[in-house]
């Protein structure tokens, strides 16, 4: 990719044009796109689930798979996934107290450096090589990595619209969940191993640290915009789409690197939205509005006793 | 009379180390309404939780309908025998709109009628944490209600009427008294109380009839 900075307009432009007929470039523009349906959608998972610390855990239990990986000959990528998603089912139990959850990714977070650096150590594996693969780059987008986040974009919308009744309930309150007969355990276990391996195949996409501005900052902004899941949902996908597009061409036409500003792009509309007046926001969204009416009568014959 | 019976033998509860609910002995026939009363942090609402299971750590026999709770099946067919009333019903962390919560009874039909009933009608399609303490109430009250249309036996209500206005606590005393199933309220409203058929205090944990 060649410098645009400081280009006439239309030469940039066409500069984009071009670069948009690279393999590696189409790649990683259909990367993003797959990522904008699946990966805000677990953001608002996240934000639901108050886990915002869910992306360091994962940060170091990738760290800790590659290492594995490293040891034992497999593909530590893979393995990296293996290991994210098997943390995320072994913090499940943890839900149960509403702090549980979040207590319970500091732990996983400095168990999972710990024996990462061990296994490193000991196997005498050099540790910049595999820290090496946390930093990703969406032009080094393959073809496994396409499955992965294609995979989410089918299965995380898809489970949120088979269960959405139940994935309210327990976003809301897990104990008016569990009582309205939705299966919290099994729902929040499938839901944590998601967001595991959502996060751990988007940290190829943009890199390690930047992982949020695909999952966690859309969802942000949707939580502001929206006044129910559907809503919330809608918005971060939406919003997921925009800021990808937009962070992507802006990046390929000044020639930068595009993690750093999709980040920025993303925090821009997170911000954008916060200092939207509250008054704005709530005409916008689709309530009723209906002012609560006088109590009426209650006419307690209408449940007669047997 | 319509309603599960529920017999409790040397139920006790613990806080971590803090023994919360001791030697608890209660039978309650099918159709029965019984006030819960006591003191605050007497354990009146963690003997309930114990009922659904929110409460985990219990020991002792609680059977709903003569079912007791050993599996996953039992717990759940428990939380659909009986309809829940939470304790001052909190705003909840994500936003859920109130015709979904009255979707969860398990008859949204029958409890969007309640919740008409309740006045609280005109509020469906707000988020839960936009509606006043009153209103929260009187939406979980509608809720209970298609739990029972839903086949539900048992209410246990805790402190349903804590945030309602004089003439709704009258209401809703009329109303959750009036319902085909068994009752268990925990409260501290007299009126309420008044109308149950029986009415017993928790002290220190233990439990004792007081009429």
């Amino acid at each position: 990719m060649t410098a645009a900075t400081g280009m006439p307009a239309v030469t940039a432009a066409a500069d984009v044009g071009e670069l948009l007929q690279l393999l590696p470039v189409q790649r990683a523009g259909f990367a993003l796109l797959l990522a904008a349906v699946g990966l805000p959608i677990v953001g608002v998972v996240i934000v639901g689930l108050d886990i915002m610390p869910v992306r360091f855990a994962m940060m170091h239990v990738a760290l800790l798979g590659i290492a594995v990986g490293l040891l034992t000959g497999l593909d530590p990528v893979l393995c990296a996934l293996v290991a994210c998603a098997l943390a995320g089912a072994g913090v499940a139990p943890l839900a149960r107290t509403p702090d549980g959850l979040s207590g319970a990714m500091g732990l996983l977070m400095s168990l999972a450096i710990a024996a990462a650096l061990l296994v490193l150590a000991v196997s005498g594996v050099n540790a910049s090589g595999a820290f090496a693969l946390l930093w990703g780059s969406i032009l080094s987008v393959g073809t496994a990595d396409l499955v992965v986040l294609g995979l989410l974009a089918a299965a995380v919308p898809g489970l949120f619209f088979w269960r959405r009744r139940d994935v309210a309930l327990l976003l809301y309150d897990r104990e008016l969940a569990q009582c309205s007969g939705v299966r919290v355990r099994g729902l929040t276990l499938v839901l944590l191993v998601l967001v595991a391996v959502a996060v751990a195949g988007a940290i190829k996409l943009t890199g390690a640290l930047l992982v949020d501005a695909l999952t966690l900052l859309p969802a942000l902004a949707a939580r502001r915009l929206g006044s129910s899941l559907k809503s919330i949902t809608l918005w971060a996908v939406g919003i997921g789409v925009a800021v990808n597009v937009t962070g992507f061409l802006v990046a390929l036409r000044l020639d930068l690197p595009p993690g750093p500003v999709l980040v920025l792009t993303a925090g821009a509309v997170v911000l954008g939205v916060h200092l939207i007046p509250e008054r704005r926001i709530s005409s916008w969204r689709a309530t009723a509005s209906v002012s609560p009416t006088a109590s009426a009568p209650s006419s307690p014959s209408a449940w007669p006793r047997h | 009379m319509g309603g599960l019976d529920i017999r409790m033998r040397d139920v006790a509860c613990r806080h971590g180390r803090v023994e919360a609910v001791r030697d608890v002995d209660l039978e309650v026939a099918a159709g029965e309404r019984v006030a819960l009363t006591g003191t605050n942090g007497s354990g009146k609402s963690t003997l309930l939780r114990a009922v659904l299971g929110l409460h985990r750590q219990w020991a002792g026999e609680i059977r709903v309908g003569g079912r007791g709770s050993r599996t996953a099946a039992e717990w759940a067919w428990r939380r659909r025998a009986c309809g829940w009333i939470p304790q001052k019903p909190a705003g909840g962390r994500f936003p859920l709109l109130a015709q979904e919560l009255l979707h969860s009874s398990g008859a949204p039909v029958e409890a969007a009628e309640a919740a008409e009933q309740l006045g609280v009608g005109g509020l469906m399609h707000r988020p839960l944490h936009t509606l006043s303490g009153g209103q929260l109430q009187r939406m979980h009250l509608a809720r209970a209600l298609g739990c029972v249309a839903a086949g539900a036996g048992v209410v246990l209500a805790d402190e349903p009427t804590a945030a309602l206005d004089f003439a709704g606590q009258e209401e809703a005393a009329d109303l959750l008294t009036s319902l085909p199933v068994t009752l268990v309220v925990v409260t501290h409203d007299r009126a309420l109380a008044d109308r149950c058929d029986r009415v017993l205090e928790m002290a220190a944990g233990r439990l004792r009839e007081v009429r």
